[in-house]
């Protein structure tokens, strides 16, 4: 079919989504955007859903990093407030809890690609090797130490296996020794894209 | 609009303007508006650390955390070995010293508001039951009254205008709205409506959070504004229930510093 004049083409924006979940999870595309869809139907029901018309345009997502990606949804333009609130109610992904944050939206896909996906396969305190888990000595509370498996993650990050699953926890909660422990760069957290 | 309203504090005015959130930020421009501070419940019975929070608020753009543990989570644990001062200087935010009381009656939650109230910043008193509500919007030494409709929970009149005359902020948790789907959230969202037709008729001041146990589960201010914007809030009035956090901390700081004497007298230091 003939592509419409440009001024009928509909206009859209692309919101840069940064994705973390924890480090045993696996998410792919397909998964994502359904998570998306039921989102937003769930939340603005079958015409509002059709309005934003959400799409995951780009989407990556590494094990390598320990759970950190990065995606880009297109949305209506005249839609963002919805599609963004839709975006903030997806919970999971294939029923593995995810955290997002729209990191901005640009009006074109290369635009939020350059300003708003940050890669953290490249950062240098990016742990090596898929879902690196080191052992972290760590204190109890009667002075004994235990130690528990935990995977680093950009910025300083680290989360922990307990026998409740997952905690979440930075390298400030380990104590003093474990800077090398896990060769991250924790001054790279205190510089937020958000400023 | 929901607005805040407060004629408790109202001596206190010109003390909140000023200082609001900036105590502890000094890089903080005075003309910027209060920064958005968010309620999350920190590990042991949350799933991340103190610290962990705070980083993930930071890059949302939050400007605090309130960290509101209940009762029984001091006792050092192996994960949590960061305190506030800590994670104030490596990350840049504002971290607020809370407890969440969750008691099943008045009469032990009345004896922990009393035990608590000096050392904490702010005491907040988790409601779910209609006594329990009643009892903390009666309480002026209680800040915030969260999850008021939670489980059994109901509201009305009654304690509503008891919240709004005794400065207690009742809290708007957004969390059902994010995390739950179908019936569930028709009730939250039914419950949500009714309670902000209460605080809009009084006047009652009033919190907002996503009530995250998780980092996962947190959710950038704007993202809040949205989702409160697509279920019949005002982006504003989200706006001023994340910022009244930080307020209510700032004027809490204030009135523990030891040059405080009441509203409007100190001591020359």
């Amino acid at each position: 079919m003939r592509a419409l004049p440009k001024h009928l083409r509909p206009r859209w924006r692309y919101f840069g989504v940064e994705i973390e979940t924890r480090p045993d999870a696996r998410i792919d595309r397909r998964a994502f955007q359904a998570a998306l869809w039921d989102a937003a139907r769930g939340l603005l029901g079958d015409p509002g859903s059709a309005d934003c018309d959400l799409t995951v345009v780009r989407f990556r997502f590494d094990r390598e990093t320990g759970g950190m990606g990065t995606a880009i949804v297109r949305v209506r333009r005249k839609e963002i407030s919805r599609g963004r609130a839709a975006l903030a109610c997806v919970r999971a992904v294939d029923g593995q809890p995810v955290g997002l944050a729209i990191r901005g939206t640009s009006g074109t896909i290369r635009a939020c690609a350059d300003k708003h996906c940050r890669d953290h396969r490249g950062r240098s305190d990016t742990p090596s090797g898929p879902g690196a888990e080191r052992s972290v000595r760590l204190p109890a509370a009667d002075g004994s130490t235990t130690d528990r498996p935990a995977v680093g993650k950009p910025g300083g990050r680290v989360d922990v296996r307990t026998d409740e699953g997952f905690v979440g926890a930075t390298i400030l909660d380990l104590g003093p020794d474990s800077d090398s422990k896990f060769d991250l760069d924790s001054e790279s957290s205190s510089d937020p894209d958000s400023e | 609009m929901l607005a805040r309203n407060d004629p408790e504090n109202e001596p206190m005015a010109d003390v909140d303007d000023t200082d609001t959130g900036i105590n502890h930020d000094a890089s903080a421009a005075s003309d910027r508006p209060s920064p958005f501070y968010e309620a999350v419940i920190p590990y042991p019975e949350g799933a991340s650390t103190a610290a962990r929070f705070a980083l993930t608020a930071r890059e949302y753009g939050y400007g605090g955390v309130v960290l509101r543990a209940g009762p029984g989570s001091s006792t050092p644990t192996a994960l949590d070995l960061a305190n506030a001062d800590a994670i104030e200087a490596a990350y840049g935010i504002d971290v607020v010293n809370a407890i969440e009381i969750r008691a099943d009656s008045p009469g032990s939650a009345s004896g922990a508001v009393d035990n608590y109230r000096s050392s904490h910043t702010l005491v907040c008193v988790r409601g779910g039951s209609p006594a329990m509500n009643r009892f903390a919007a009666e309480q002026p030494r209680v800040d915030v009254l969260t999850r008021p409709m939670a489980g059994r929970g109901d509201l009305n009149h009654v304690v509503a205008r008891a919240a709004a005359r005794n400065g207690v902020r009742i809290e708007f948790d957004l969390g059902a709205v994010c995390r739950t789907s179908g019936g569930r959230r028709v009730r939250a969202l039914s419950d949500l409506r009714k309670l902000r037709e209460l605080v809009q008729q009084y006047d009652v001041p009033y919190v907002v959070s996503v009530g995250a146990e998780s980092h996962l589960a947190l959710r950038a201010p704007r993202e809040l504004a949205a989702v409160g914007e697509t279920v019949g809030f005002s982006r504003a009035a989200i706006e001023q229930g994340l910022r009244e956090w930080g307020s209510l901390a700032a004027r809490n700081r204030d009135r523990q510093d030891a040059s405080f004497i009441e509203p409007g007298v100190r001591k020359d230091v």
